[in-house]
């Protein structure tokens, strides 16, 4: 794991303003984001109830005044007016399309108007221009934990593809362009890796088993439907680490739709994208109430919206999904608790 | 009506002048079955306008907007091409499959409508009604619509 001081940290995701809220929220715990070890807080079972906010998948494009700036911004102005404020935000990945610099230079300056601060991975379409590094200079490290009162958040970097570019001599560009393609038949399953399988193991070590874990990764970690990489080839390792805790909750975007799935003590959450919904795949789901109704192409923002994630004392979560448009069906319009 | 009229009865004429009394056999003569080779071109050329289709609904030169339909219908899922004609609410009545493309090129993507029977135009109603062959017809009613599945590669063979 990649070090950073404390300085490069909080320079990283924040603008200025909001640094020292930052580091007043999360100091405690900044040891742990650094990968110093020894850090995991204990739980204090009881949690400080407080309520974080989730947007993802805004698909920027190097166009000005593009329609999907709009809605991010539009996605933003909603998550500062909810109340009650939440603490923080969190961001699934695919802020830009075609992984270009100025995609996110521009989705982070959407991003940095948000009131309160945030925490951000990276998508596929943030990534396979330049292998992440414009995203990387932008926000940081691809992977980070920190708590938040009595609850432990994890990001993960979930969408690394093993080489195919190199044999078949694809420049970045070209790359790039196939990794833009859900159904992409040329670029394989992807996940999080060896590398970061070993970091999660170690980050989690010394964090008790009746700590609340919420972990956000890009892709589901659970089979979804592998063809459109609605998976994390290496999601059952992942389940594995975290099987000791009582209760974890995953939330990933990528799917832009609501969807739910339960395996063994992990509770995952599909989220709304800022950009365009997709149909659901071809596939059985174990909870199909919990879908959004069909959106009209005629309406650019049906089926879209941000999230507002509310968690109690006992860890009981209230998931809003937000959208802009009211799709949701009856019994998750009042959130849905997972 | 006249002319067509002309043609097959001079053409039956030079039969009957050729072969004398066998006439239904040296009819059956004159058009011999498809070879193998012509069925395998013509299903080439169809695979063609499948491929050329695939690549259109993954291209963003159709719309001014840097989207392609396969952003928001991958594997040309929710086009439901298999339900067309029928009462589409978006074009306000009952349309073809063809006016859905267009209306889908010209709202979401903010494109230039392609010509209904241009090349590009059949070659995305290939590529769309290709994967669905053999979907029953099973329209949705206020549900997202959904995919169908493709087990590997594009889905046809293409090479
Ligand atoms: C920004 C997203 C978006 C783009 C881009 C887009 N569409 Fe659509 N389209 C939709 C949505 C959403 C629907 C409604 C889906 C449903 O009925 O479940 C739809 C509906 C359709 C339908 C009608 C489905 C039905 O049975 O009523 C067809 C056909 C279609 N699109 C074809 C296309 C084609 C071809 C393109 C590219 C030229 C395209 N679309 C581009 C979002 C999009
Ligand atoms: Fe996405
Ligand atoms: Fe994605």
């Amino acid at each position: 794991m990649k070090k950073f001081s404390r300085r490069q940290f909080l320079g990283m995701t924040t603008k200025a303003g909001a640094a020292t809220m930052f580091a007043g929220i999360f100091a405690p715990s900044a040891s742990s984001m650094l990968g110093l070890g020894g850090v995991a807080e204990a739980a204090t079972k009881k949690i400080k109830p407080f309520n974080f906010a989730v947007l993802t998948d805004a698909h920027l494009y190097d166009i000005a005044d593009h329609k999907f700036d709009h809605i991010l911004e539009k996605a933003v102005a909603d998550v500062n007016s909810i109340k009650p404020r939440p603490d923080f935000v969190l961001y699934a990945g695919d802020l830009g399309q075609s992984g270009k610099k100025a995609e996110l230079v521009k989705g982070k300056k959407i991003l940095d108007k948000l009131k309160m601060p945030y925490k951000i991975i990276p998508g596929e379409h943030d990534y396979y221009l330049d292998m992440g590094k414009a995203w990387r200079k932008l926000f940081g490290d691809e992977h980070w934990s920190f708590n938040h009162n009595g609850v432990h958040f994890i990001g993960m970097n979930s969408i690394l593809v093993p080489d195919f570019w190199t044999l078949k001599k694809l420049t970045p560009k070209e790359r790039m362009h196939m990794m833009e393609e859900l159904e992409c038949h040329n670029c394989g399953a992807w996940g999080v890796g060896e590398k970061q399988l070993n970091w999660l193991a170690r980050d989690v070590k010394r964090v008790s088993p009746d700590t609340p874990v919420v972990i956000m990764t890009h892709s589901p970690l659970w089979d979804y439907y592998p063809r459109w990489n609605f998976q994390t080839y290496d999601a059952p390792e992942i389940r594995e680490i975290l099987r000791k805790f009582d209760k974890v909750i995953s939330i990933h975007g990528h799917v832009h739709q609501v969807v739910y799935n339960e395996i063994n003590n992990m509770r995952s959450c599909g989220l709304l994208s800022t950009s365009w919904p997709w149909p659901y795949p071809p596939v059985e789901l174990e909870y199909p109430h919990i879908k959004q109704r069909r959106a009209d192409p005629g309406d650019f923002e049906d089926g879209l919206g941000g999230h507002d994630i509310a968690v109690n004392a006992d860890f009981d979560a209230i998931v809003h999904w937000r959208e802009f448009s009211d799709l949701l069906p009856d019994n998750i319009k009042k959130g849905l608790k997972v | 009506m006249k002319k067509v009229r002309k043609i097959s009865f001079t053409t039956a004429a030079s039969v009957i002048v050729v072969s004398g009394t066998l006439i239904v056999a040296s009819m059956a003569q004159a058009k011999p079955p498809r070879s193998e080779t012509q069925i395998a071109q013509e299903r080439a050329a169809l695979m063609t306008a499948v491929a050329k289709g695939d690549d259109l609904w993954h291209s963003a030169k159709l719309g001014n907007n840097g989207l392609a339909c396969a952003n928001c219908h991958p594997d040309g899922s929710a086009s439901n091409v298999h339900t067309w004609p029928k009462f589409q609410t978006n074009l306000g009545k009952v349309g073809t499959l063809r006016e859905m493309i267009n209306w889908c090129i010209a709202v979401p993507m903010q494109g230039r409508i392609l010509e209904y029977d241009s090349e590009e135009m059949i070659a995305m109603e290939a590529y769309a009604t290709y994967t669905h062959r053999g979907v029953a017809i099973a329209p949705a009613k206020d549900e997202q619509h959904g995919a169908v599945p493709v087990k590997s590669g594009p889905g046809y063979p293409r090479h």
